[in-house]
């Protein structure tokens, strides 16, 4: 069990910069997420935090020790790879018993503990394979096992489920929530799937550019959302822009005008509204467009409309499924709207 | 018939169904001319050690004789093979083992780590491939005889080794330059030193490699005739060993010829044992 701290970490090469100024605390027990697209430096800072890859400024400590200059082997973190790092020539068996005979672990020991592991991940009839003979699900689960058996202070996982089909990568998701809660050891989670992010994290920290953007719960970070790359980044349909210029509480766009919002703020703006809280109003509607295109995804009906020059979606009622073209209006959740800074993209706050 | 034009597909013609069917067998006739061809040598040697000495200089080469065992007996009874094929083991094996001792961790730290003067100091190691041996014998053989490795095992063991280590260094470098990263990292994670991921994954894995090295290194040495003729006297490998067949007067095809088929025989055997081992390594594979 551990807590890590991060203090204003940074990580060049010549030139670049791919972590800039990152301060974090992960609590004890906690699973954190690192979430961003590729190139944002997340993978890097879980280097960082392994001890694959030495920082260039700031410090790491772990459970109050400071570990910059301590090899990864010292840290007593294990590691779950994206491509799993798994040993051709060693079977399930001695994959699982590496980390321990390099601690020199009693052999007599050696074998309860591997079959505690193997079947915390369902390979007990698996042990005597190499990883060629494995799926990709097994040879997922051989790599954590191989983690989980030396019960180490802290998990870090590098996309551990992308390269898994995506009906395994829904049930490893559950498993590795499971296991988690079980375990109760602290978790740092690398991933650019904001599904995986938003259903096992106990906090996400949205990277973009090698900067964190907004660290919070998965609640916050979709509902709360600190600028406009959060904003868009998290949730599936993406969320709603519309571009105009807010005053006196009233959102001038170049297709309507909106009312009913904070008067305290104001500059242009940009109006983000998520596809679930635009609703289909036929009297006192806020935008009026014409219907683009209707998707049936199963659960849901979105509804692209097009309003001017730009698209709306929304989630809609599925036993009123519109014509295409037809003209149609919308209504926008005041509460759940939210206003960016068109030039600097940060979240404009109405004072309560 | 009918159905078949209206669906386009038409059967294959006449002569389009024969050649379809010489196909394999065409192939199959190829590769056994290939095979004769390279197995002819091998052919030609063996019963070549079967032949008298008249048949085996018989103008017209003589396909049908009487053969007989004397050249074996004779090359036997002498023990002389033996005692070549006891220094080139001993010097093949030698220079294999100082090789790979030299070269693998050498080429282990050319591919992973990144330090001033890396890419200049695999150039400066290939190098040495640059001159014909033969502008190095001279100098050896002074250095040779002045420092006593002048006919020891030892002297040639490194002269085959100065000689064979750029090799073994960059295709050794290469083979680990493809292993996945990964790898040695998980064992870092694991709680290995660099030397303990080096040994217990870096190593196995790269067996095939390192096999497939092994057999040349060793063919190499084993065939190795100009140096070990020069730098040594009375040490006397196998092609150097071969030579002394070769007379002033005359060459005794058939003690020369029995000779070099006893002495093929441990070479067969040698590349048939790693040559398993080449493909149980090569199977292990699946990184991913």
């Amino acid at each position: 069990m551990a807590e890590i701290q991060l203090r204003n970490i940074e990580k060049r090469w010549g030139q670049f910069t791919a972590v800039r100024d990152l301060s974090l605390t992960v609590e004890n027990r906690e699973f954190i997420v690192l979430l961003g697209p590729s190139g944002c430096g997340k993978t890097t800072t879980m280097r960082m935090i392994a001890g694959l890859e030495p920082v260039t400024s700031g410090d790491i400590f772990i459970d109050g020790t400071r570990v910059n200059d301590m090899p990864a082997r010292d840290r007593d973190i294990a590691m779950v790879f994206q491509n799993y790092g798994l040993y051709p020539h060693m079977t399930v068996r001695e994959h699982i018993a590496y980390p321990l005979r390099l601690r020199k672990v009693p052999e007599p020991e050696l074998g309860n503990r591997i079959s505690a592991a193997a079947d915390k991940v369902h390979l007990q009839d698996f042990l005597d394979r190499r990883p060629r003979a494995l799926s990709g699900g097994q040879r997922q689960r051989v790599a954590l096992a191989r983690a989980i058996v030396r019960t180490p202070n802290l998990f870090l996982m590098d996309e551990p489920l992308s390269n898994l089909d995506a009906i395994l990568r829904v049930s490893m998701r559950a498993e590795l929530k499971h296991l988690h809660r079980e375990l109760g050891t602290t978790t740092v989670y690398v991933t650019h799937d904001q599904i995986e992010a938003m259903t096992m994290a106990t906090r996400v920290v949205v990277m973009n550019n090698g900067a964190v953007e907004q660290i919070g719960a998965p609640e916050d970070i979709y509902g709360d959302p600190e600028n406009l790359f959060v904003a868009t980044f998290i949730g599936s349909p993406p969320i709603n822009q519309i571009r105009g210029r807010l005053a006196g509480g009233v959102f001038q766009a170049s297709q309507a005008s909106l009312g009913g919002f904070a008067k305290d703020i104001s500059g242009d703006a940009v109006l983000g509204v998520r596809p679930d809280n635009v609703s289909i109003a036929d009297r006192d509607a806020d935008l009026k467009g014409t219907v683009f295109a209707v998707e049936y995804t199963g659960s849901d009906l979105l509804i692209v409309v097009e309003v001017g020059s730009e698209r709306v979606t929304l989630v809609g009622d599925m036993s009123k499924r519109p014509r295409i073209d037809q003209a149609i209006g919308l209504k926008i959740d005041r509460r759940r709207a939210f206003f960016f800074d068109a030039k600097t993209h940060a979240r404009m706050r109405a004072a309560l | 018939m009918s159905n078949a034009e209206q669906g386009g597909l038409k059967p294959p013609s006449r002569s389009t169904r024969i050649g379809r069917m010489l196909q394999p067998w065409i192939r199959r006739l190829a590769l056994w001319l290939f095979a004769l061809w390279c197995l002819f040598p091998i052919y030609w040697l063996l019963t070549m050690s079967l032949k008298r000495q008249v048949d085996a200089i018989s103008r017209k080469p003589k396909f049908i004789f009487q053969p007989i065992w004397d050249n074996y007996l004779n090359v036997l009874a002498s023990g002389e093979v033996w005692l070549f094929f006891q220094n080139s083991l001993i010097v093949a094996l030698g220079t294999t083992a100082l090789s790979l001792l030299l070269g693998v961790p050498t080429a282990y730290v050319l591919a992973r780590y990144r330090f001033a003067g890396n890419a200049d100091f695999g150039f400066w190691i290939l190098t040495t491939r640059m001159t014909p041996p033969v502008a190095m014998l001279i100098p050896f053989f002074v250095v040779y005889i002045r420092s006593g490795l002048f006919d020891s095992h030892l002297g040639l063991i490194l002269a085959h080794t100065a000689i064979t280590l750029s090799i073994v260094v960059w295709l050794m470098k290469g083979f680990f330059e493809d292993l996945p990263l990964e790898l040695e990292e998980a064992a870092l994670m694991d709680g290995a030193t660099h030397f303990q991921a080096f040994r217990q994954i870096c190593l196995p894995v790269a067996l095939p490699g390192i096999a497939a090295v092994a057999i040349l290194t060793f063919l190499f040495s084993w065939n190795e005739f100009l140096f070990s003729l020069v730098l040594a006297d009375r040490i006397q490998t196998v092609p150097v060993g071969l030579y002394n067949f070769v007379g002033y007067q005359q060459i005794r095809w058939g003690e020369l010829t029995a000779s070099a088929v006893i002495m093929l025989l441990p070479v067969l055997l040698f590349v048939f044992i790693f040559q398993r081992q080449l493909v149980r390594g090569l199977t292990l594979g699946a990184i991913k």
